[in-house]
C-alpha cells in the first residue's frame, strides 16, 4: 500500500486543480431541459466532477432550483460516487485496464438506468 | 513467486511527475487558480490521511489474520449470499473517495475477493449512511427511499453481470 503514495499524490494533485478550475457554472451550463441529454449530461458531469458527495448534493439542490431535471441531477449524485475520470489511471493501475473498464462501463448504464427509474416511480408514487 | 518476495516499487511515479509538470507549466503562464488548487491539495490531503490509515490498518490486519481459505469463504467463489451482504454493507458503511480503497481492494482480491463484489462494493459506495438526512432535506424522503434502494438493487445486478462476465473471459482464454 505505501507502494501506491506517488499515485494518490497525483491524483489528489488531479482533484485539487479539478476543484479549482471547474466551476458550478459550467456544470450549469450542460444542461438544455431535455431529459435524455440532461440524464446523459448529468451522468458525465458527475464523471468529471470530483470532491465529497456533500458537495454533490449541494450542487445538485443549486441545479434543481435553477430548473434543471431531477433525471440530471439524480445522474449527477449517482455519478459523482459511483465514476470517476480523474482516479481511471489508478483503478486501472491497482485492479487492472479490464476491470476498471468493464466496472465503469456497467456502473454507467446502472447510474443511467437508477437515474430513470427513481423519476419514473416518484412520478407514478406521488 | 510469493508475495514477499515481490521486489518493492513506487507506483505512479510518471503520473506524479505529469501532475507536478501541469502544476508547473500552470503556474509558469500565471494561471490564478494554481495557489486554490494546492490548497485544495493540501485540504483533501489532510482529509485522506485518516481513510488511509483506516485502510492500511485493514490491509494489515487482513493480511495478518485472515488467511486466504477464510477469506475465500466470506468473498470468494463459495461465498454466496453472505459475499454479496458484506460487499454491500462495507460499501454503503465506506468512508473518503473511492480510490483510497484501491489497495485494501487489490489486497483482497489477491487473496481471492471475487470481481462482481468488488463492483456491487464500489457502486454500493453511493449510499452514504450519515449523508442521508441532508439527501432527505434537499430532495425529500421518498425520493431517497427510492434511490437508496434502486442504487443497493443496481450494485448486486452489477456484481452478478460482473462476475459472469470475467468467468466468461476467463473461460474464452
Amino acid at each position: 500500500m505505501i507502494s501506491m503514495l506517488p499515485m494518490i499524490l497525483a491524483i489528489v494533485g488531479l482533484v485539487g486543480l479539478f476543484q479549482s478550475y471547474i466551476t458550478q457554472e459550467m456544470f450549469a451550463s450542460v444542461f438544455d431541459g431535455n431529459a435524455v441529454h440532461d440524464t446523459l449530461a448529468g451522468t458525465l458531469a458527475g464523471m468529471i466532477a470530483v470532491g465529497q458527495a456533500v458537495v454533490s448534493y449541494i450542487l445538485g439542490g443549486e441545479l434543481l432550483k435553477q430548473g434543471v431535471s431531477l433525471y440530471a441531477v439524480t445522474a449527477f449524485i449517482l455519478a459523482w460516487v459511483t465514476l470517476g475520470v480523474v482516479q481511471l489511471p489508478m483503478e486501472a493501475e491497482v485492479l487492472g485496464l479490464g476491470f476498471t473498464i468493464r466496472r465503469n462501463l456497467l456502473a454507467f448504464i446502472s447510474t443511467l438506468l437508477v437515474s430513470v427509474m427513481t423519476v419514473w416511480i416518484l412520478e407514478l408514487w406521488r | 513467486m510469493s508475495e514477499k518476495r515481490r521486489k518493492f516499487r513506487w507506483r505512479g511515479l510518471r503520473l506524479l511527475g505529469g501532475v507536478v509538470l501541469l502544476y508547473l507549466l500552470l503556474w509558469l503562464a500565471g494561471s490564478p487558480g494554481v495557489g486554490p488548487a494546492l490548497q485544495k491539495t493540501g485540504h483533501i490531503l489532510k482529509m485522506l490521511l485518516p481513510i488511509l490509515a483506516v485502510a492500511v490498518f485493514l490491509a494489515a490486519l487482513i493480511n495478518t489474520w485472515l488467511n486466504p481459505k477464510a477469506l475465500a469463504r466470506h468473498l470468494g467463489e463459495e461465498s454466496g449470499w453472505r459475499g454479496w451482504l458484506i460487499a454491500l454493507g462495507a460499501g454503503v458503511l465506506s468512508h473518503g473517495p473511492m480510490y483510497a480503497w484501491y489497495p485494501l481492494i487489490e489486497d483482497l482480491r489477491r487473496h481471492g475477493m471475487r470481481d462482481g463484489l468488488v463492483a456491487a462494493f464500489f457502486y454500493a459506495r453511493a449510499i452514504k449512511v450519515p449523508l442521508l438526512p441532508m439527501m432527505v432535506a434537499y430532495f425529500g424522503l421518498d425520493f431517497t427511499i427510492v434511490l437508496t434502494l434502486l442504487t443497493l438493487g443496481a450494485a448486486w445486478l452489477q456484481g452478478m453481470v460482473m462476475d459472469r462476465w470475467t468467468l466468461r473471459s476467463l473461460s474464452e482464454r
